[in-house]
């Protein structure tokens, strides 16, 4: 599915080096470690937005490291909810994916009725639920999740990281999460390693 | 770092249409005057055509800039503190005559102060006095574009926070340590731009005083016989040392006022405007005379375009007519009509529109790529792009026609389009000024997002970055076809030897035939109407787009 060989970044310090990372479909795993190790790097290197130093990316057997983002497949959600302002939220599910069902989409994050709503308008868990539903609309071959419960209290936060991991694990959505919070990644990841 | 297709074709592009213009009126100038600054410099005064005028340039320059101050701050400090009924259209309407042409403001002014106005144009001391008040009028929207803001949008906390210490008890403690520390760098950026628009003044000096002269003005009254091998030498000397002067004073000016606007956009702590504004009745008072102050050039421009004066041996009485307005539009053997001023003026705008918006969003994001991997060349670029700020309109027509003798003299001449080159360089900067602010501040996270949605480059360019940078593409529409249709200095230094009538210049041209001819000042008024009306719309319209707090001065 995902592999990563030997990818290495740095940049006025070296943040991995030779990391190495293997993804099997459907499968969830969460990636921890202290601020400034280089967890959201990685995932930017995985889906295109940061180049590495060297090393190779694999999705599906191709290899996708000289690929450019929008070409590769590998949906990411920001630590906050990255909405278009000038746009509702049926407007910002639709550049995901013109002929997606947006209703069926905001019923599975469990926001059904906010198709209309303009997105200044939501709270922070309803706008990352909207950034979830709109990555998922986009059927990303994996998703990435870049602490994306971190700005939550903690009753949404738990309430978030049991609905969005049902949600992939019922599409088989393979998905890596990177927090440097243990216990989030315990509960939401079928396997956790330290970077 | 890749440099994209699109930033070396805008560079080169700006290089061709702006910087080569210049460098080759200054070559040609050399040619003929001989390379001796200092020579040049005292050219000015040892010559009767230019004698006192620079002492001039720089005396009106200060007191505009002083005058300018003094009536805009209270304007600032009662509209950033307290609330207003119909807030917006009092701040447009203060704010509208920086927009205005120069040349419809000298006609407002001229009429304001003549026979049918107050009647107080004595000699050349109330001329001077009008054309400082004039400044005054026309410069009032930066004093109020640079400090109003930061009146209106600070945290009330920190003024709470003053009133409880011993320094900030009383209204002068808390002036001298809140207020004034705050204000200075937007007072001392809005002084700056006042002193560079007052010292490059050509219409409203070539029209409001008897005769005086400012560097802009000598350099467009003798531009046209500059240029040339054996002939009239000592001009090219005068405008090589007005030149030189001109663009020292200004590059000075407008970088102390880039150094200022950093120190202004340093962030202070802001709040929402409804929480710092308050209700003040008194404040009515300095706000109904700015209005009417604000309003009354324009106003007597459209009422003066009606009044029609007639003399026969009995004496002078006037008469309420559209006859001024037929005039103007019907035109004549020796002066087109005001339709053909229209066309051409519209015509030039929207060819501008075409060259100057792509080429300055392109120079804006150029500037913005560099930046980060090499901030000197950014520096390089974004100085580059301010040359023309540096240069007057004048100086640009000047260089634009020695640049165009130098190529293709008889080909320029007789090509419609030659004055949109002045036109470009001069609005190009204001774009790039426009779009950098814009673009810095469009988060990247919103295309980076867009990538990891799999959308394509030409598509996240419509539906993403198009409709953020909306608001901002718009006002650089609208300021770029504004400036176009008023621009007047460097037209009237290009056009004078085309019939290629603009509406400014037909203004220009209407009110230099004798005063014995009846039509020919209403008639002046008709066409300065008729630009004011579109300036007003375009500045309505501008209004309802600019983005909120868009750190830019325009």
């Amino acid at each position: 599915m995902l592999k990563c060989n030997s990818l290495t970044k740095s940049f006025d310090k070296k943040l991995f080096s030779e990391f190495d990372l293997e993804l099997e479909p459907g499968e969830i795993i969460a990636i921890t470690g202290p601020s400034g190790c280089g967890k959201t790097t990685l995932l930017r290197c995985i889906c295109g937005l940061e180049e590495p130093d060297s090393g190779s990316i694999y999705l599906n057997d191709k290899d996708i490291t000289n690929l450019p983002a929008e070409k590769r497949g590998v949906g990411l959600i920001f630590q906050n909810p990255v909405l278009f302002p000038h746009l509702s939220v049926e407007g910002n599910l639709l550049l995901g994916n013109k002929k997606g069902d947006v209703a069926k989409a905001l019923e599975e994050v469990g926001l059904s009725e906010f198709q209309n709503r303009r997105v200044e308008s939501l709270s922070g868990g309803e706008g990352q639920r909207v950034a979830l539903a709109r990555a998922l609309l986009a059927q990303p071959k994996v998703l990435l999740l870049d602490e994306p419960f971190s700005s939550l209290d903690d009753e949404l936060s738990d309430k978030l990281v049991q609905d969005v991991r049902s949600i992939l694990k019922q599409r088989k959505c393979p998905a890596v999460l990177v927090t440097h919070n243990k216990i989030i990644a315990e509960n939401f990841a079928d396997s956790v390693i330290s970077l | 770092m890749k440099l994209r297709l699109s930033s070396s074709c805008a560079v080169i592009a700006y290089t061709l249409l702006v910087v080569v213009p210049l460098w080759l009126a200054i070559d040609r100038l050399i040619w003929v005057a001989g390379f001796d600054p200092l020579g040049w410099i005292n050219s000015l005064n040892g010559n009767y055509i230019s004698q006192g005028v620079v002492a001039f340039t720089f005396l009106q320059a200060l007191l505009s800039t002083v005058v300018t101050l003094v009536i805009g701050l209270p304007i600032a400090w009662q509209l950033g503190r307290y609330k207003w009924p119909l807030q917006s259209l009092i701040k447009a309407t203060l704010t509208m005559p920086f927009v205005m042409p120069s040349i419809v403001a000298a006609m407002g002014f001229l009429h304001l102060i003549g026979p049918s106005g107050l009647n107080i144009r004595i000699d050349d001391t109330t001329w001077f006095a009008t054309l400082i008040i004039a400044h005054a009028w026309f410069n009032l929207a930066l004093v109020i574009r640079f400090c109003e803001p930061v009146l209106s949008t600070l945290d009330p906390n920190l003024e709470e926070q003053m009133r409880l210490l011993p320094a900030g008890h009383s209204k002068i403690g808390r002036f001298r340590n809140l207020w004034v520390p705050l204000l200075a760098p937007s007072i001392a950026a809005a002084a700056c731009m006042t002193f560079v628009f007052s010292f490059t003044s050509f219409a409203l000096v070539r029209w409001i005083t008897l005769g005086d002269n400012t560097l802009e003005s000598v350099m467009a009254n003798i531009g046209s016989s500059a240029g040339i091998p054996n002939y009239m030498l000592a001009r090219n000397e005068i405008i090589l040392g007005a030149s030189l002067i001109q663009f020292t004073v200004l590059i000075a000016s407008l970088w102390l006022m880039s150094w200022l606007q950093h120190r202004r956009q340093n962030l202070l702590p802001q709040a929402s405007e409804f929480t710092v504004k308050r209700v003040n009745h008194s404040g009515w008072m300095i706000i109904s005379p700015a209005v009417i102050f604000a309003l009354s050039p324009l106003i007597a421009v459209f009422w003066a375009s009606f009044r029609i004066r007639h003399t026969d041996s009995t004496g002078t009485s006037y008469s309420w007519e559209t006859s001024g307005w037929e005039f103007a539009f019907a035109g004549s053997s020796s002066m087109s009509s005001a339709w053909d001023a229209l066309w051409n003026s519209l015509g030039y705008a929207m060819i501008t529109l075409c060259i100057a918006l792509p080429l300055g969003w392109a120079l804006a994001q150029t500037i913005l790529d560099v930046e980060k991997e090499r901030p000197k060349t950014a520096r390089f670029l974004d100085v580059l792009t301010m040359i023309p700020f540096a240069a007057s309109s004048v100086m640009i027509g000047l260089g634009v026609m020695l640049g165009m003798i130098r190529i293709d003299a008889e080909f320029f001449y007789s090509f419609w389009p030659t004055p949109v080159i002045a036109h470009v360089m001069i609005t190009t900067p204001f774009v790039v000024r426009i779009m950098l602010p814009a673009l810095r501040s469009l988060n990247p996270i919103y295309d980076e997002c867009a990538q990891t949605l799999g959308i394509p480059a030409w598509r996240r360019f419509m539906s993403i970055r198009l409709p953020l940078l909306r608001g901002s593409i718009l006002v650089a529409v609208i300021f770029t076809l504004a400036m176009s249709l008023g621009e007047f200095g460097a037209s009237w230094v290009v056009t004078r030897n085309s019939d290629w009538t603009t509406l400014p210049i037909m203004i220009d041209s209407l009110r230099s035939i004798p005063y014995n001819n009846t039509y020919t000042a209403p008639a002046a008024c008709a066409v300065s109407s008729v630009l004011m009306g579109i300036t007003l719309l375009l500045f309505t319209w501008a209004e309802k787009f600019r983005p909120a707090r868009d750190g830019g001065m325009f």
